[in-house]
C-alpha cells in the first residue's frame, strides 16, 4: 500500500477542496458542485490509498448493495457482490465522508469462494461508499453507492466501556449449506468486540473512550488462508462478516483476531466437511 | 409544561406531574419529552435532548429557513470538529470533512459552555463581523439534531441584544433531507484560538 504523508495530504485536499469551492458564492451550490466536490473527495482518498493506480469503473467485476437509508448509522449492512470471482484477489471498502476513509480490505486466499462479502459498517455523514476489487492479474475496478446516514461513528454504544468490553474476543461461526466436495459453504463469523472508534464519547464521564478496533482478522480452513482482512474504526462494532469458503480436505477452520491495542485472540470452529 | 388539569383529576395528575418533573431534572438528556428551558446556558454534554423553545429567538424548521434565506441570513454552525483518534495509525488517510449548509460560518465547538473568556470574546467579535454590527441582521444558529451547541450559541447572541436570532434544531441533518450539503472549512479566525475541550 503506497501512503503519503498525511499532512501533505490533507494540504492537498485543503487546495482541492478550495478549488471545488472557490466559485460557489453564498448559498449557489446546485447539484452538479457537489457531485464535483465529492468526485475530487474520491480522487483524493483513492490517491491516498491506492498512489497513481489507474481504477476503472465496473458494472459486472464488482456491486455495492447497501441500504439508500440506513435504519441505524452505527450498524450499516454492506453487501459486496463479485459475479466473476475467480478474478478476483482482493476487495478494499472505502466510506468517502467518513474521517477515517479506509474501512476494511479483504485478501482472498486459496480456500476463499470470493463471490460474496457482508459486514456492517459506521457511516458519519450521507455519502458514497466506494468497493474496489482488484483483480488476479493487478487491476483495480470500482462501484459505488451513495448511502444516507449519519452520525455512526461517534455514536455512544448506549453502555459502559466495561459492559460493552465484557467477553472481548469471543466468536461464533454458522454455516449454512450441506458441505459437498469442491462447493462452496457460506459462513457467518461474529466476533464480540466494542470496536470503539475513539470518537465515541462516554456520556457520563464525558471523555472519548479511547480507540479499540479489530485491525486483523485472518481465516483459514486446515493450511489454506480463506482471507484477510485489514479492518478500522469504521466496521461496527461486535463484527459480523459473512463469507464463503470451499471446503477441499480437513478442516477446522480457524480464526485469529488482532486489536490495535494488542488484543489477540484465536478461536477454531468445525467446519462442515464433504460426506462423499 | 402541561397545561393545569382540572380539579378532579388534580391530585393525581399532580403527583405523576412531580414525579415526571423530578425525572426530567434528575435525567433531562434522557428523556426527548418536555425538556425544561433552562434559564442560562446549558453547560451538560452538547449531545442531548433538547429544549423545544428558546426565550427570545425564534425555533425554525428547514422549511423556515429556506423562506429566510433570501434575507441572506448568517449561517452559523457550532458543531464539534471530528475528533482524531489517539494512536490512530499513521499511515492510514485521516480526511474529516465537514458537511454543512453551503454558505455556513463554522465556528467548531462554539456553543461549549463554559467557554474560556478569549474565546467567547471571539465568537462575539466573529458574529459582529458577520452581521456587519447589524443587530437586527438575521442570524441562524445550529449543529445536529439534539445539539445542545446551537441552542447555547443561540442563547448568548440573544443575551447580548441581537433581535433576529433563529434556532434550527434539525442541524445539518435536517438540512441534508432536502437540499445539498457543502464541504466547509472552519472559519480561519475562529481556528487562530486557543482551542477548548470538545464536551
Amino acid at each position: 500500500m503506497k501512503t503519503r504523508h498525511p499532512l501533505a495530504l490533507g494540504l492537498a485536499l485543503s487546495t482541492a477542496l478550495a478549488a471545488a469551492l472557490a466559485p460557489v458564492p453564498g448559498l449557489a451550490a446546485g447539484a452538479s458542485d457537489s457531485d464535483t466536490e465529492r468526485q475530487a473527495r474520491w480522487t483524493e482518498i483513492a490517491t491516498s490509498i491506492f498512489g497513481d493506480r489507474k481504477i476503472e469503473p465496473t458494472d459486472t467485476l464488482i456491486k455495492v448493495d447497501a441500504p439508500a437509508r440506513a435504519m441505524d448509522a452505527a450498524l450499516v449492512p454492506i453487501t459486496l457482490t463479485m459475479p466473476e470471482k475467480d478474478k478476483i484477489k482482493g476487495v478494499h471498502f472505502i466510506i468517502d465522508d467518513n474521517p477515517s476513509p479506509y474501512a476494511a480490505h479483504f485478501t482472498f486466499g486459496p480456500a476463499a469462494d470470493p463471490g460474496e462479502l457482508k459486514l456492517r459498517v459506521r457511516i458519519n455523514n450521507y455519502t458514497n461508499v466506494h468497493a474496489v476489487a482488484e483483480t488476479t492479474e493487478g487491476k483495480l475496478f470500482e462501484a459505488q453507492k451513495f448511502v444516507k446516514a449519519s452520525g455512526g461513528c461517534s455514536a455512544p454504544m448506549g453502555m459502559s466501556d466495561e459492559e460493552a468490553m465484557r467477553g472481548m474476543g469471543d466468536m461464533k461461526m454458522k454455516f449454512s449449506g450441506d458441505a459437498q466436495s469442491g462447493k462452496p459453504v457460506e459462513a457467518t463469523l461474529m466476533i464480540r468486540h466494542p470496536n470503539f472508534s475513539g470518537m465515541q464519547m462516554n456520556q457520563v464521564t464525558r471523555d472519548y473512550t479511547p480507540a479499540r478496533y479489530i485491525n486483523k482478522v485472518t481465516v483459514s480452513y486446515g493450511d489454506a488462508n480463506v482471507f484477510t482482512m485489514d479492518g478500522d474504526i469504521s466496521i461496527s462494532s461486535n463484527p459480523v462478516i459473512n463469507f464463503a469458503f470451499v471446503p477441499k480436505g480437513n478442516g477446522p477452520i480457524k480464526v485469529a483476531a488482532t486489536d490495535n491495542q494488542g488484543g489477540q485472540w484465536q478461536h477454531s470452529f468445525t467446519a462442515p466437511s464433504p460426506s462423499n | 409544561m402541561p397545561n393545569p388539569p382540572r380539579p378532579a383529576l388534580a391530585p393525581r395528575l399532580g403527583a405523576a406531574l412531580f414525579a415526571l418533573a423530578a425525572l426530567l431534572a434528575a435525567a433531562p438528556a434522557d428523556s426527548p419529552v418536555d425538556v425544561p428551558e433552562p434559564a442560562e446556558l446549558w453547560t451538560g454534554p452538547q449531545h442531548g435532548y433538547t429544549p423545544a423553545t428558546l426565550k427570545g429567538a425564534t425555533v425554525i424548521d428547514v422549511g423556515a429557513l429556506d423562506a429566510l434565506l433570501p434575507e441572506k441570513p448568517v449561517l452559523l454552525d457550532v458543531a464539534i470538529m471530528d475528533r482524531k483518534p489517539d494512536g490512530f495509525p499513521a499511515g492510514r488517510p485521516w480526511l474529516p470533512a465537514h458537511r454543512s449548509i453551503p454558505g455556513a460560518t463554522w465556528l467548531p465547538n462554539a456553543g461549549a459552555a463554559p467557554l474560556p473568556p478569549d474565546e467567547e470574546t471571539l465568537f462575539y467579535r466573529r458574529v459582529e463581523d458577520l452581521t456587519g454590527g447589524d443587530r437586527g441582521k438575521p442570524v441562524v444558529t445550529f449543529c445536529h439534531p439534539e445539539c445542545w451547541g446551537s441552542w447555547n450559541a443561540a442563547k448568548r447572541l440573544v443575551a447580548k441584544g441581537y433581535t433576529r436570532i433563529y434556532w434550527l434544531p434539525e442541524g445539518v441533518e435536517g438540512w441534508q433531507e432536502r437540499h445539498d450539503t457543502s464541504v466547509v472549512r472552519q472559519d480561519p479566525a475562529w481556528a487562530a484560538r486557543s482551542t477548548a475541550p470538545q464536551r
